[in-house]
This record gives structure tokens, sequence and C-alpha cells, in this order.
């Protein structure tokens, strides 16, 4: 009881002193920048509509119907770029994380205290986790409650992209560990976490729905299918997951976030391993 | 009881796909007694921060085993024990002194009153109580190996290890860090010290071990490994007249300067035959002592020797 007390100690220590090291390397304040920049912004541009125009034709059920389409449509227009914008930067931001923590003269010193090494890899893990996870929902939080003021309209299902947004972030920040541990560099880590983000996943995507009726090898099939269920669903995760909880409609297919969640498993389950067993 | 015990360690260092192998530490048979202090002495690359390494689990061995302690190195929690200074540590640059030294207390298992307290004895001790809040990007090379040694101690170790701890210190710094190794042995607490600095060893160490290549070349005290084997400095009361008589079984007396003469014996029983002998011829001993080398005239010897043995090893091959 007392060693898991410690463990979680430990775990808490190392998350909080990543969260320390965003700080200090501004990665933190210049992310909340760009937040209050675009919560403020929002708040100018809500400022100047007027909503009873818009809704004033509408009797009161109707009313609530067309609020909640605008006021999804509206968050959707503003969150769908800045999400991605956001994870693009949290890539960049977090990629360092571990090789930093890896730099000779540094990894000697804390593997010397009385902390194991599968709570030093978790912990720095859950460091970046909680990075982003404040900052989208910083961005988040503020954009609902600037939108759901301006039409007096309260979707709490909006806030559910706080977790969708940063359970994708996870998925390849898992990734990026593994690289992290496997090269010491923060820079193979950080192009394969793009790679995956802007091009795999979304012409996996692409070639699984639209163009497997335009492909006639079975084996071409197979390795497109395979390929789609391995590679993590960013794609789906930040499009059409993203957009339906926006409109409130829910999760129709848990598949992406069940295959993404179990390729995490993967990369977590091998950075703890080759972590425990790599000398320094 | 020893407190650092090890047998047939060795490491062997491996390139990415095999194809290089470098030997960093052979066959070595160590132990280190508590309440000691132990210097152990190398070239650079002699295999020292490998086997400190090896001890702390940072490194794990090709061969052998290490204990600490009583424990295994992987138990990570007897690490709550031990502190550890390395040869180029890094601290966050964003931390102030305070704050490095409650980070790796608090990884230590100590937290509260009792770590604020440490922080500011050791700060105290270290005299950098005055640049607690400052950032340590701001700190000279001197300071930081003094933090580097408070960031050791703050969770009052039994046993300690420190890589090359005057590295960058003024020869003031040196002796006060000395001091507080001393004072740290006085408390009963182990101190495990790897250093090319022999004036340094010489001065503290109970005992000390020569690493080379990876291999342990000799261990013992200082006085045993710095007594040259059977030769003796003679004082006399007057100066000898060495043409006037010979010593038997070819035996030389050398002058060394004025009425102090060295001779080379093969036991001490020729000793006192030598002693005999002039006392038989008239001459007043003053003082027989035995003769010293100094600690690094016998670390190049060694080195040496050892280098030249594997040469003509590899030549014979």
């Amino acid at each position: 009881m007392q060693k898991n007390q410690s463990a979680l100690k430990n775990i808490w220590l190392m998350t909080w002193f990543t969260l320390r090291e965003a700080m200090a390397r501004k990665v933190f304040i210049f992310f909340m920048g760009i937040s209050v920049i675009v919560v403020l912004l929002s708040a100018a541009i809500f400022s100047v509509i007027e909503t009873e125009s818009v809704i004033s034709g509408f009797t009161t059920e109707g009313k609530d119907v067309i609020l909640k389409e605008i006021v999804g449509s509206l968050e959707l227009m503003i969150i769908s770029p800045l999400s991605a914008l956001c994870l693009l930067l949290a890539i960049f931001a977090s990629a360092s994380f571990v090789p930093v923590m890896l730099e000779k003269g540094n990894i000697d010193l804390l593997l010397s205290k009385p902390v194991s090494r599968t709570q030093l890899i978790w912990g720095k893990y859950f460091g970046g986790l909680l990075v982003v996870f404040i900052n989208i929902g910083f961005l988040i939080t503020g954009v609902w409650l600037v939108i759901s003021i301006k039409f007096s309209y309260w979707d709490f299902s909006f806030l559910s992209l706080i977790i969708i947004i940063t359970f994708t972030f996870a998925i390849l920040y898992g990734l990026i560990v593994w690289f992290g541990i496997l090269t010491k560099s923060s820079t193979p880590g950080m192009m394969v976490a793009y790679l995956i983000f802007l091009i795999v996943s979304p012409l996996l995507q692409l070639a699984k729905d639209r163009l497997n009726v335009l492909i006639e090898s079975d084996f071409i099939k197979s390795v497109i299918k395979g390929l789609y269920y391995i590679i993590p669903k960013t794609s789906e995760l930040m499009g059409k997951i993203t957009q339906d909880l926006t409109m409130g409609k829910g999760i129709e297919n848990y598949q992406p976030v069940i295959s993404s969640f179990l390729f995490l498993a993967v990369m977590m389950y091998l950075s703890t391993i080759m972590f425990k067993r790599k000398d320094f | 009881m020893n407190v650092i015990e090890t047998s047939g360690l060795t490491k062997v260092y491996t390139s990415s796909f095999g194809k290089k192998k470098v030997e960093a530490l052979i066959d070595l048979n160590l132990s280190v007694s508590h309440g000691t202090i132990f210097g152990l002495l190398g070239p650079n690359g002699a295999g020292k921060t490998t086997l400190v390494k090896l001890l702390l689990g940072i490194n794990f061995p090709t061969a052998g085993n290490a204990k600490i302690l009583n424990e295994e190195p992987d138990n990570y929690l007897i690490k709550s024990r031990v502190g550890y200074l390395p040869e180029n540590h890094k601290y966050p640059s964003y931390l102030t002194g305070g704050e490095v030294l409650n980070f790796y207390g608090r990884l230590s298992g100590i937290d509260g009153i009792e770590l604020s307290r440490k922080i500011d004895e050791l700060l105290e001790l270290m005299q950098l109580r005055k640049w607690k809040k400052t950032k340590i990007k701001a700190y000279s090379k001197g300071m930081m190996q003094r933090l580097g040694l408070a960031q050791a101690m703050i969770n009052d170790p039994e046993l300690i290890f420190l890589d090359e701890p005057t590295d960058g210190v003024d020869p003031i710094g040196r002796k006060e860090i000395r001091d507080i190794l001393l004072q740290l042995k006085e408390k009963n607490k182990t101190i495990f010290l790897n250093s090319h600095l022999l004036s340094e060893v010489e001065l503290i160490t109970d005992r000390v071990g020569i690493l080379n290549k990876g291999k342990l070349l000799r261990e013992g005290t200082v006085r045993e490994l710095t007594e040259k084997a059977e030769e003796y400095k003679i004082s006399a009361a007057g100066e000898i007249d060495l043409s006037a008589f010979r010593l038997h079984d070819g035996i030389l007396l050398t002058k060394l300067s004025e009425n102090s003469y060295s001779v080379k014996v093969k036991s001490v029983g020729e000793l006192n035959s030598v002693i005999d002998q002039l006392r038989q011829n008239g001459v007043l001993i003053k003082e027989i002592l035995p003769q010293k080398t100094t600690l690094e005239e016998m670390f190049i010897n060694l080195i040496r020797e050892s280098e030249s043995a594997e040469i003509s090893g590899k030549e014979k091959i």
C-alpha cells in the first residue's frame, strides 16, 4: 500500500515537473496566448451579432432547434481549424520532453533516486498530457462560454471535445515517447507524428472509404485494410467524431477510438519495456 | 560490514548493430567497508563511471553481480539511502538552487518542513544560502559542483557516490569539499570517490583502487600502495665512507643527501644484516624509514606497466 502511494507520488512529481518544464520553455504561455486571443476575438465578433434577429421568426420549439444548429456550427467553425493547429503545436512542444530527460547528467541523477523507471516514463507521459489538456481545456471552455453566453444556449456536449482532442494527442504522444526512448532525439518522433496526423491517417481513411472500389487487387486491399486498423485514426477522431460531438450527436462508431487506444497501449508498453532495459 | 560488493562484474558495451564491442569493466571483484572513504583512480576511459553506474542500476552488467547496502542495484527503493553526484550533472537551468534541492529531495522521499530545513542547512554548508532564489544559469562551475554535492546529501544518505566532485572548483573550494567529506566520514557515512586528482585522493581516502581499461590493477590503503618494496632510507649521525667497506651479498648503499642513504634489500633479515655491518663499521644510525613513492608516481608506473604488458601480450599472439 505504502509502495503504491509512493509510486503515485513519484509519478505526480514527474508530471508536475514536466508542467514546470513546459512553462519555463514558454510553450505553455504561447499556447495560452493563442487561446486568449481566440477567445477575445470570438467575444469581439459575437458582440456585434444580433441574435434576436436571427431567431425571431421561429416558434419556441423551433428556436431551440435552430439555436442548437447555430451554436454547434459556430463552435465547429472556430474549433475545427484551431484544434488541428493546437495539436500540431502540442506535438512540437512536447516532442523534446523525453529526449531532454534522457540527456547525460540528467537521467543519471533521476535514476539514482528511489524512483522506478516505469514511474519516470509514465510521469513524463502524463506531464505532456496535462500540458495539452490544460491548454485545450482553456481554449474550448473559453469559446464555449463566449458562444453560450451570447446565445443563452448551454450545450455541454461541446466540452467533450476537450477529452477527444487530448485523447488524439495522447496517441501521438505515445508514439513520440517511444521514438524519444529509441533515438534519444525529438525529431524522428515529431516527424512520424506529423506524417501520421497530416498524411497517413487521412489517406488511409480515404482509401478505405472511397478508393477501395477503384482498387482491384485483393492483396493491396488487405494491406490498406491492415494498415487502416494498425495506424491510429487521428483523421477520424479530429474529423467526424469531433463534428458529431460538437453537433451533440454523440459517437456513432467506437472502432476508431478503440483501435487507436490499442495502438497507444502498445506504444506505451514498448516504451516502458525499452526504458526499463536501457543503459544510460 | 561491506557496503559495496562486486563479484566478477563485467560490462561490455555493444554498438547498435553489434559490430563493435568495448569492454568497459572486466571481472571486477571489489568490496568497500562501511564508514570509509574509497577512492577509485584511473585514466579517462578506465571504467570508473561505468562501475558507479552499474552500482546504481543506471546500467546493467553483462556478467557478474553487484550489491550496495546488501541489495541488488535494481531494487530502486534502496536508493533512498544513497546519494550521487554525477560527473557532468545537468539541472534544468530555469530552476533556482533551492528548487533544485526541493525537486531532488522530494524524489528522494522527503518533503515538508524536514525538506525545507535540510535545504537551508545544506545551502548554508555549501555557502550558497544567499543564492537560494537565484536561477542556476547564473551559477559558476564551482557553485554548481557545491550545489551538486548538496543534492547528493539531501536525503542524508549512508552511501555517497561522487564522480569528480572537485572538477572546476578552485583550491579553496576543493579544501572545503575535502573538509565536508571528512565530516561525513566522521558521521559514519561511506564515500565512494571517483577522481583523477591523485593528490586529493591521497589526502582523504582510506583505501584506493586503481582501474585501467576495465581491470582493477591494485587495491589497498594509500600507505600500502605508495610503500616501495624493501627500500629503506638510512640517516646516519655522520657521513659514511662508502669506499671504506663493501656490504655483503652485493647490497648497495646509495647516497641520497648529506648523511642520508638508501638501501635496497630482499627481506627484513637482510636489512638487519646491513644494520649490523654498518654498526660494526662504527656508523651511528639515527633513523631508518621505509622509502615511499608518491601516489602519482605509483599510479603512472602502474598504468605504464599494465600498458606495456598488454602490448607485449599482443605481440606474442
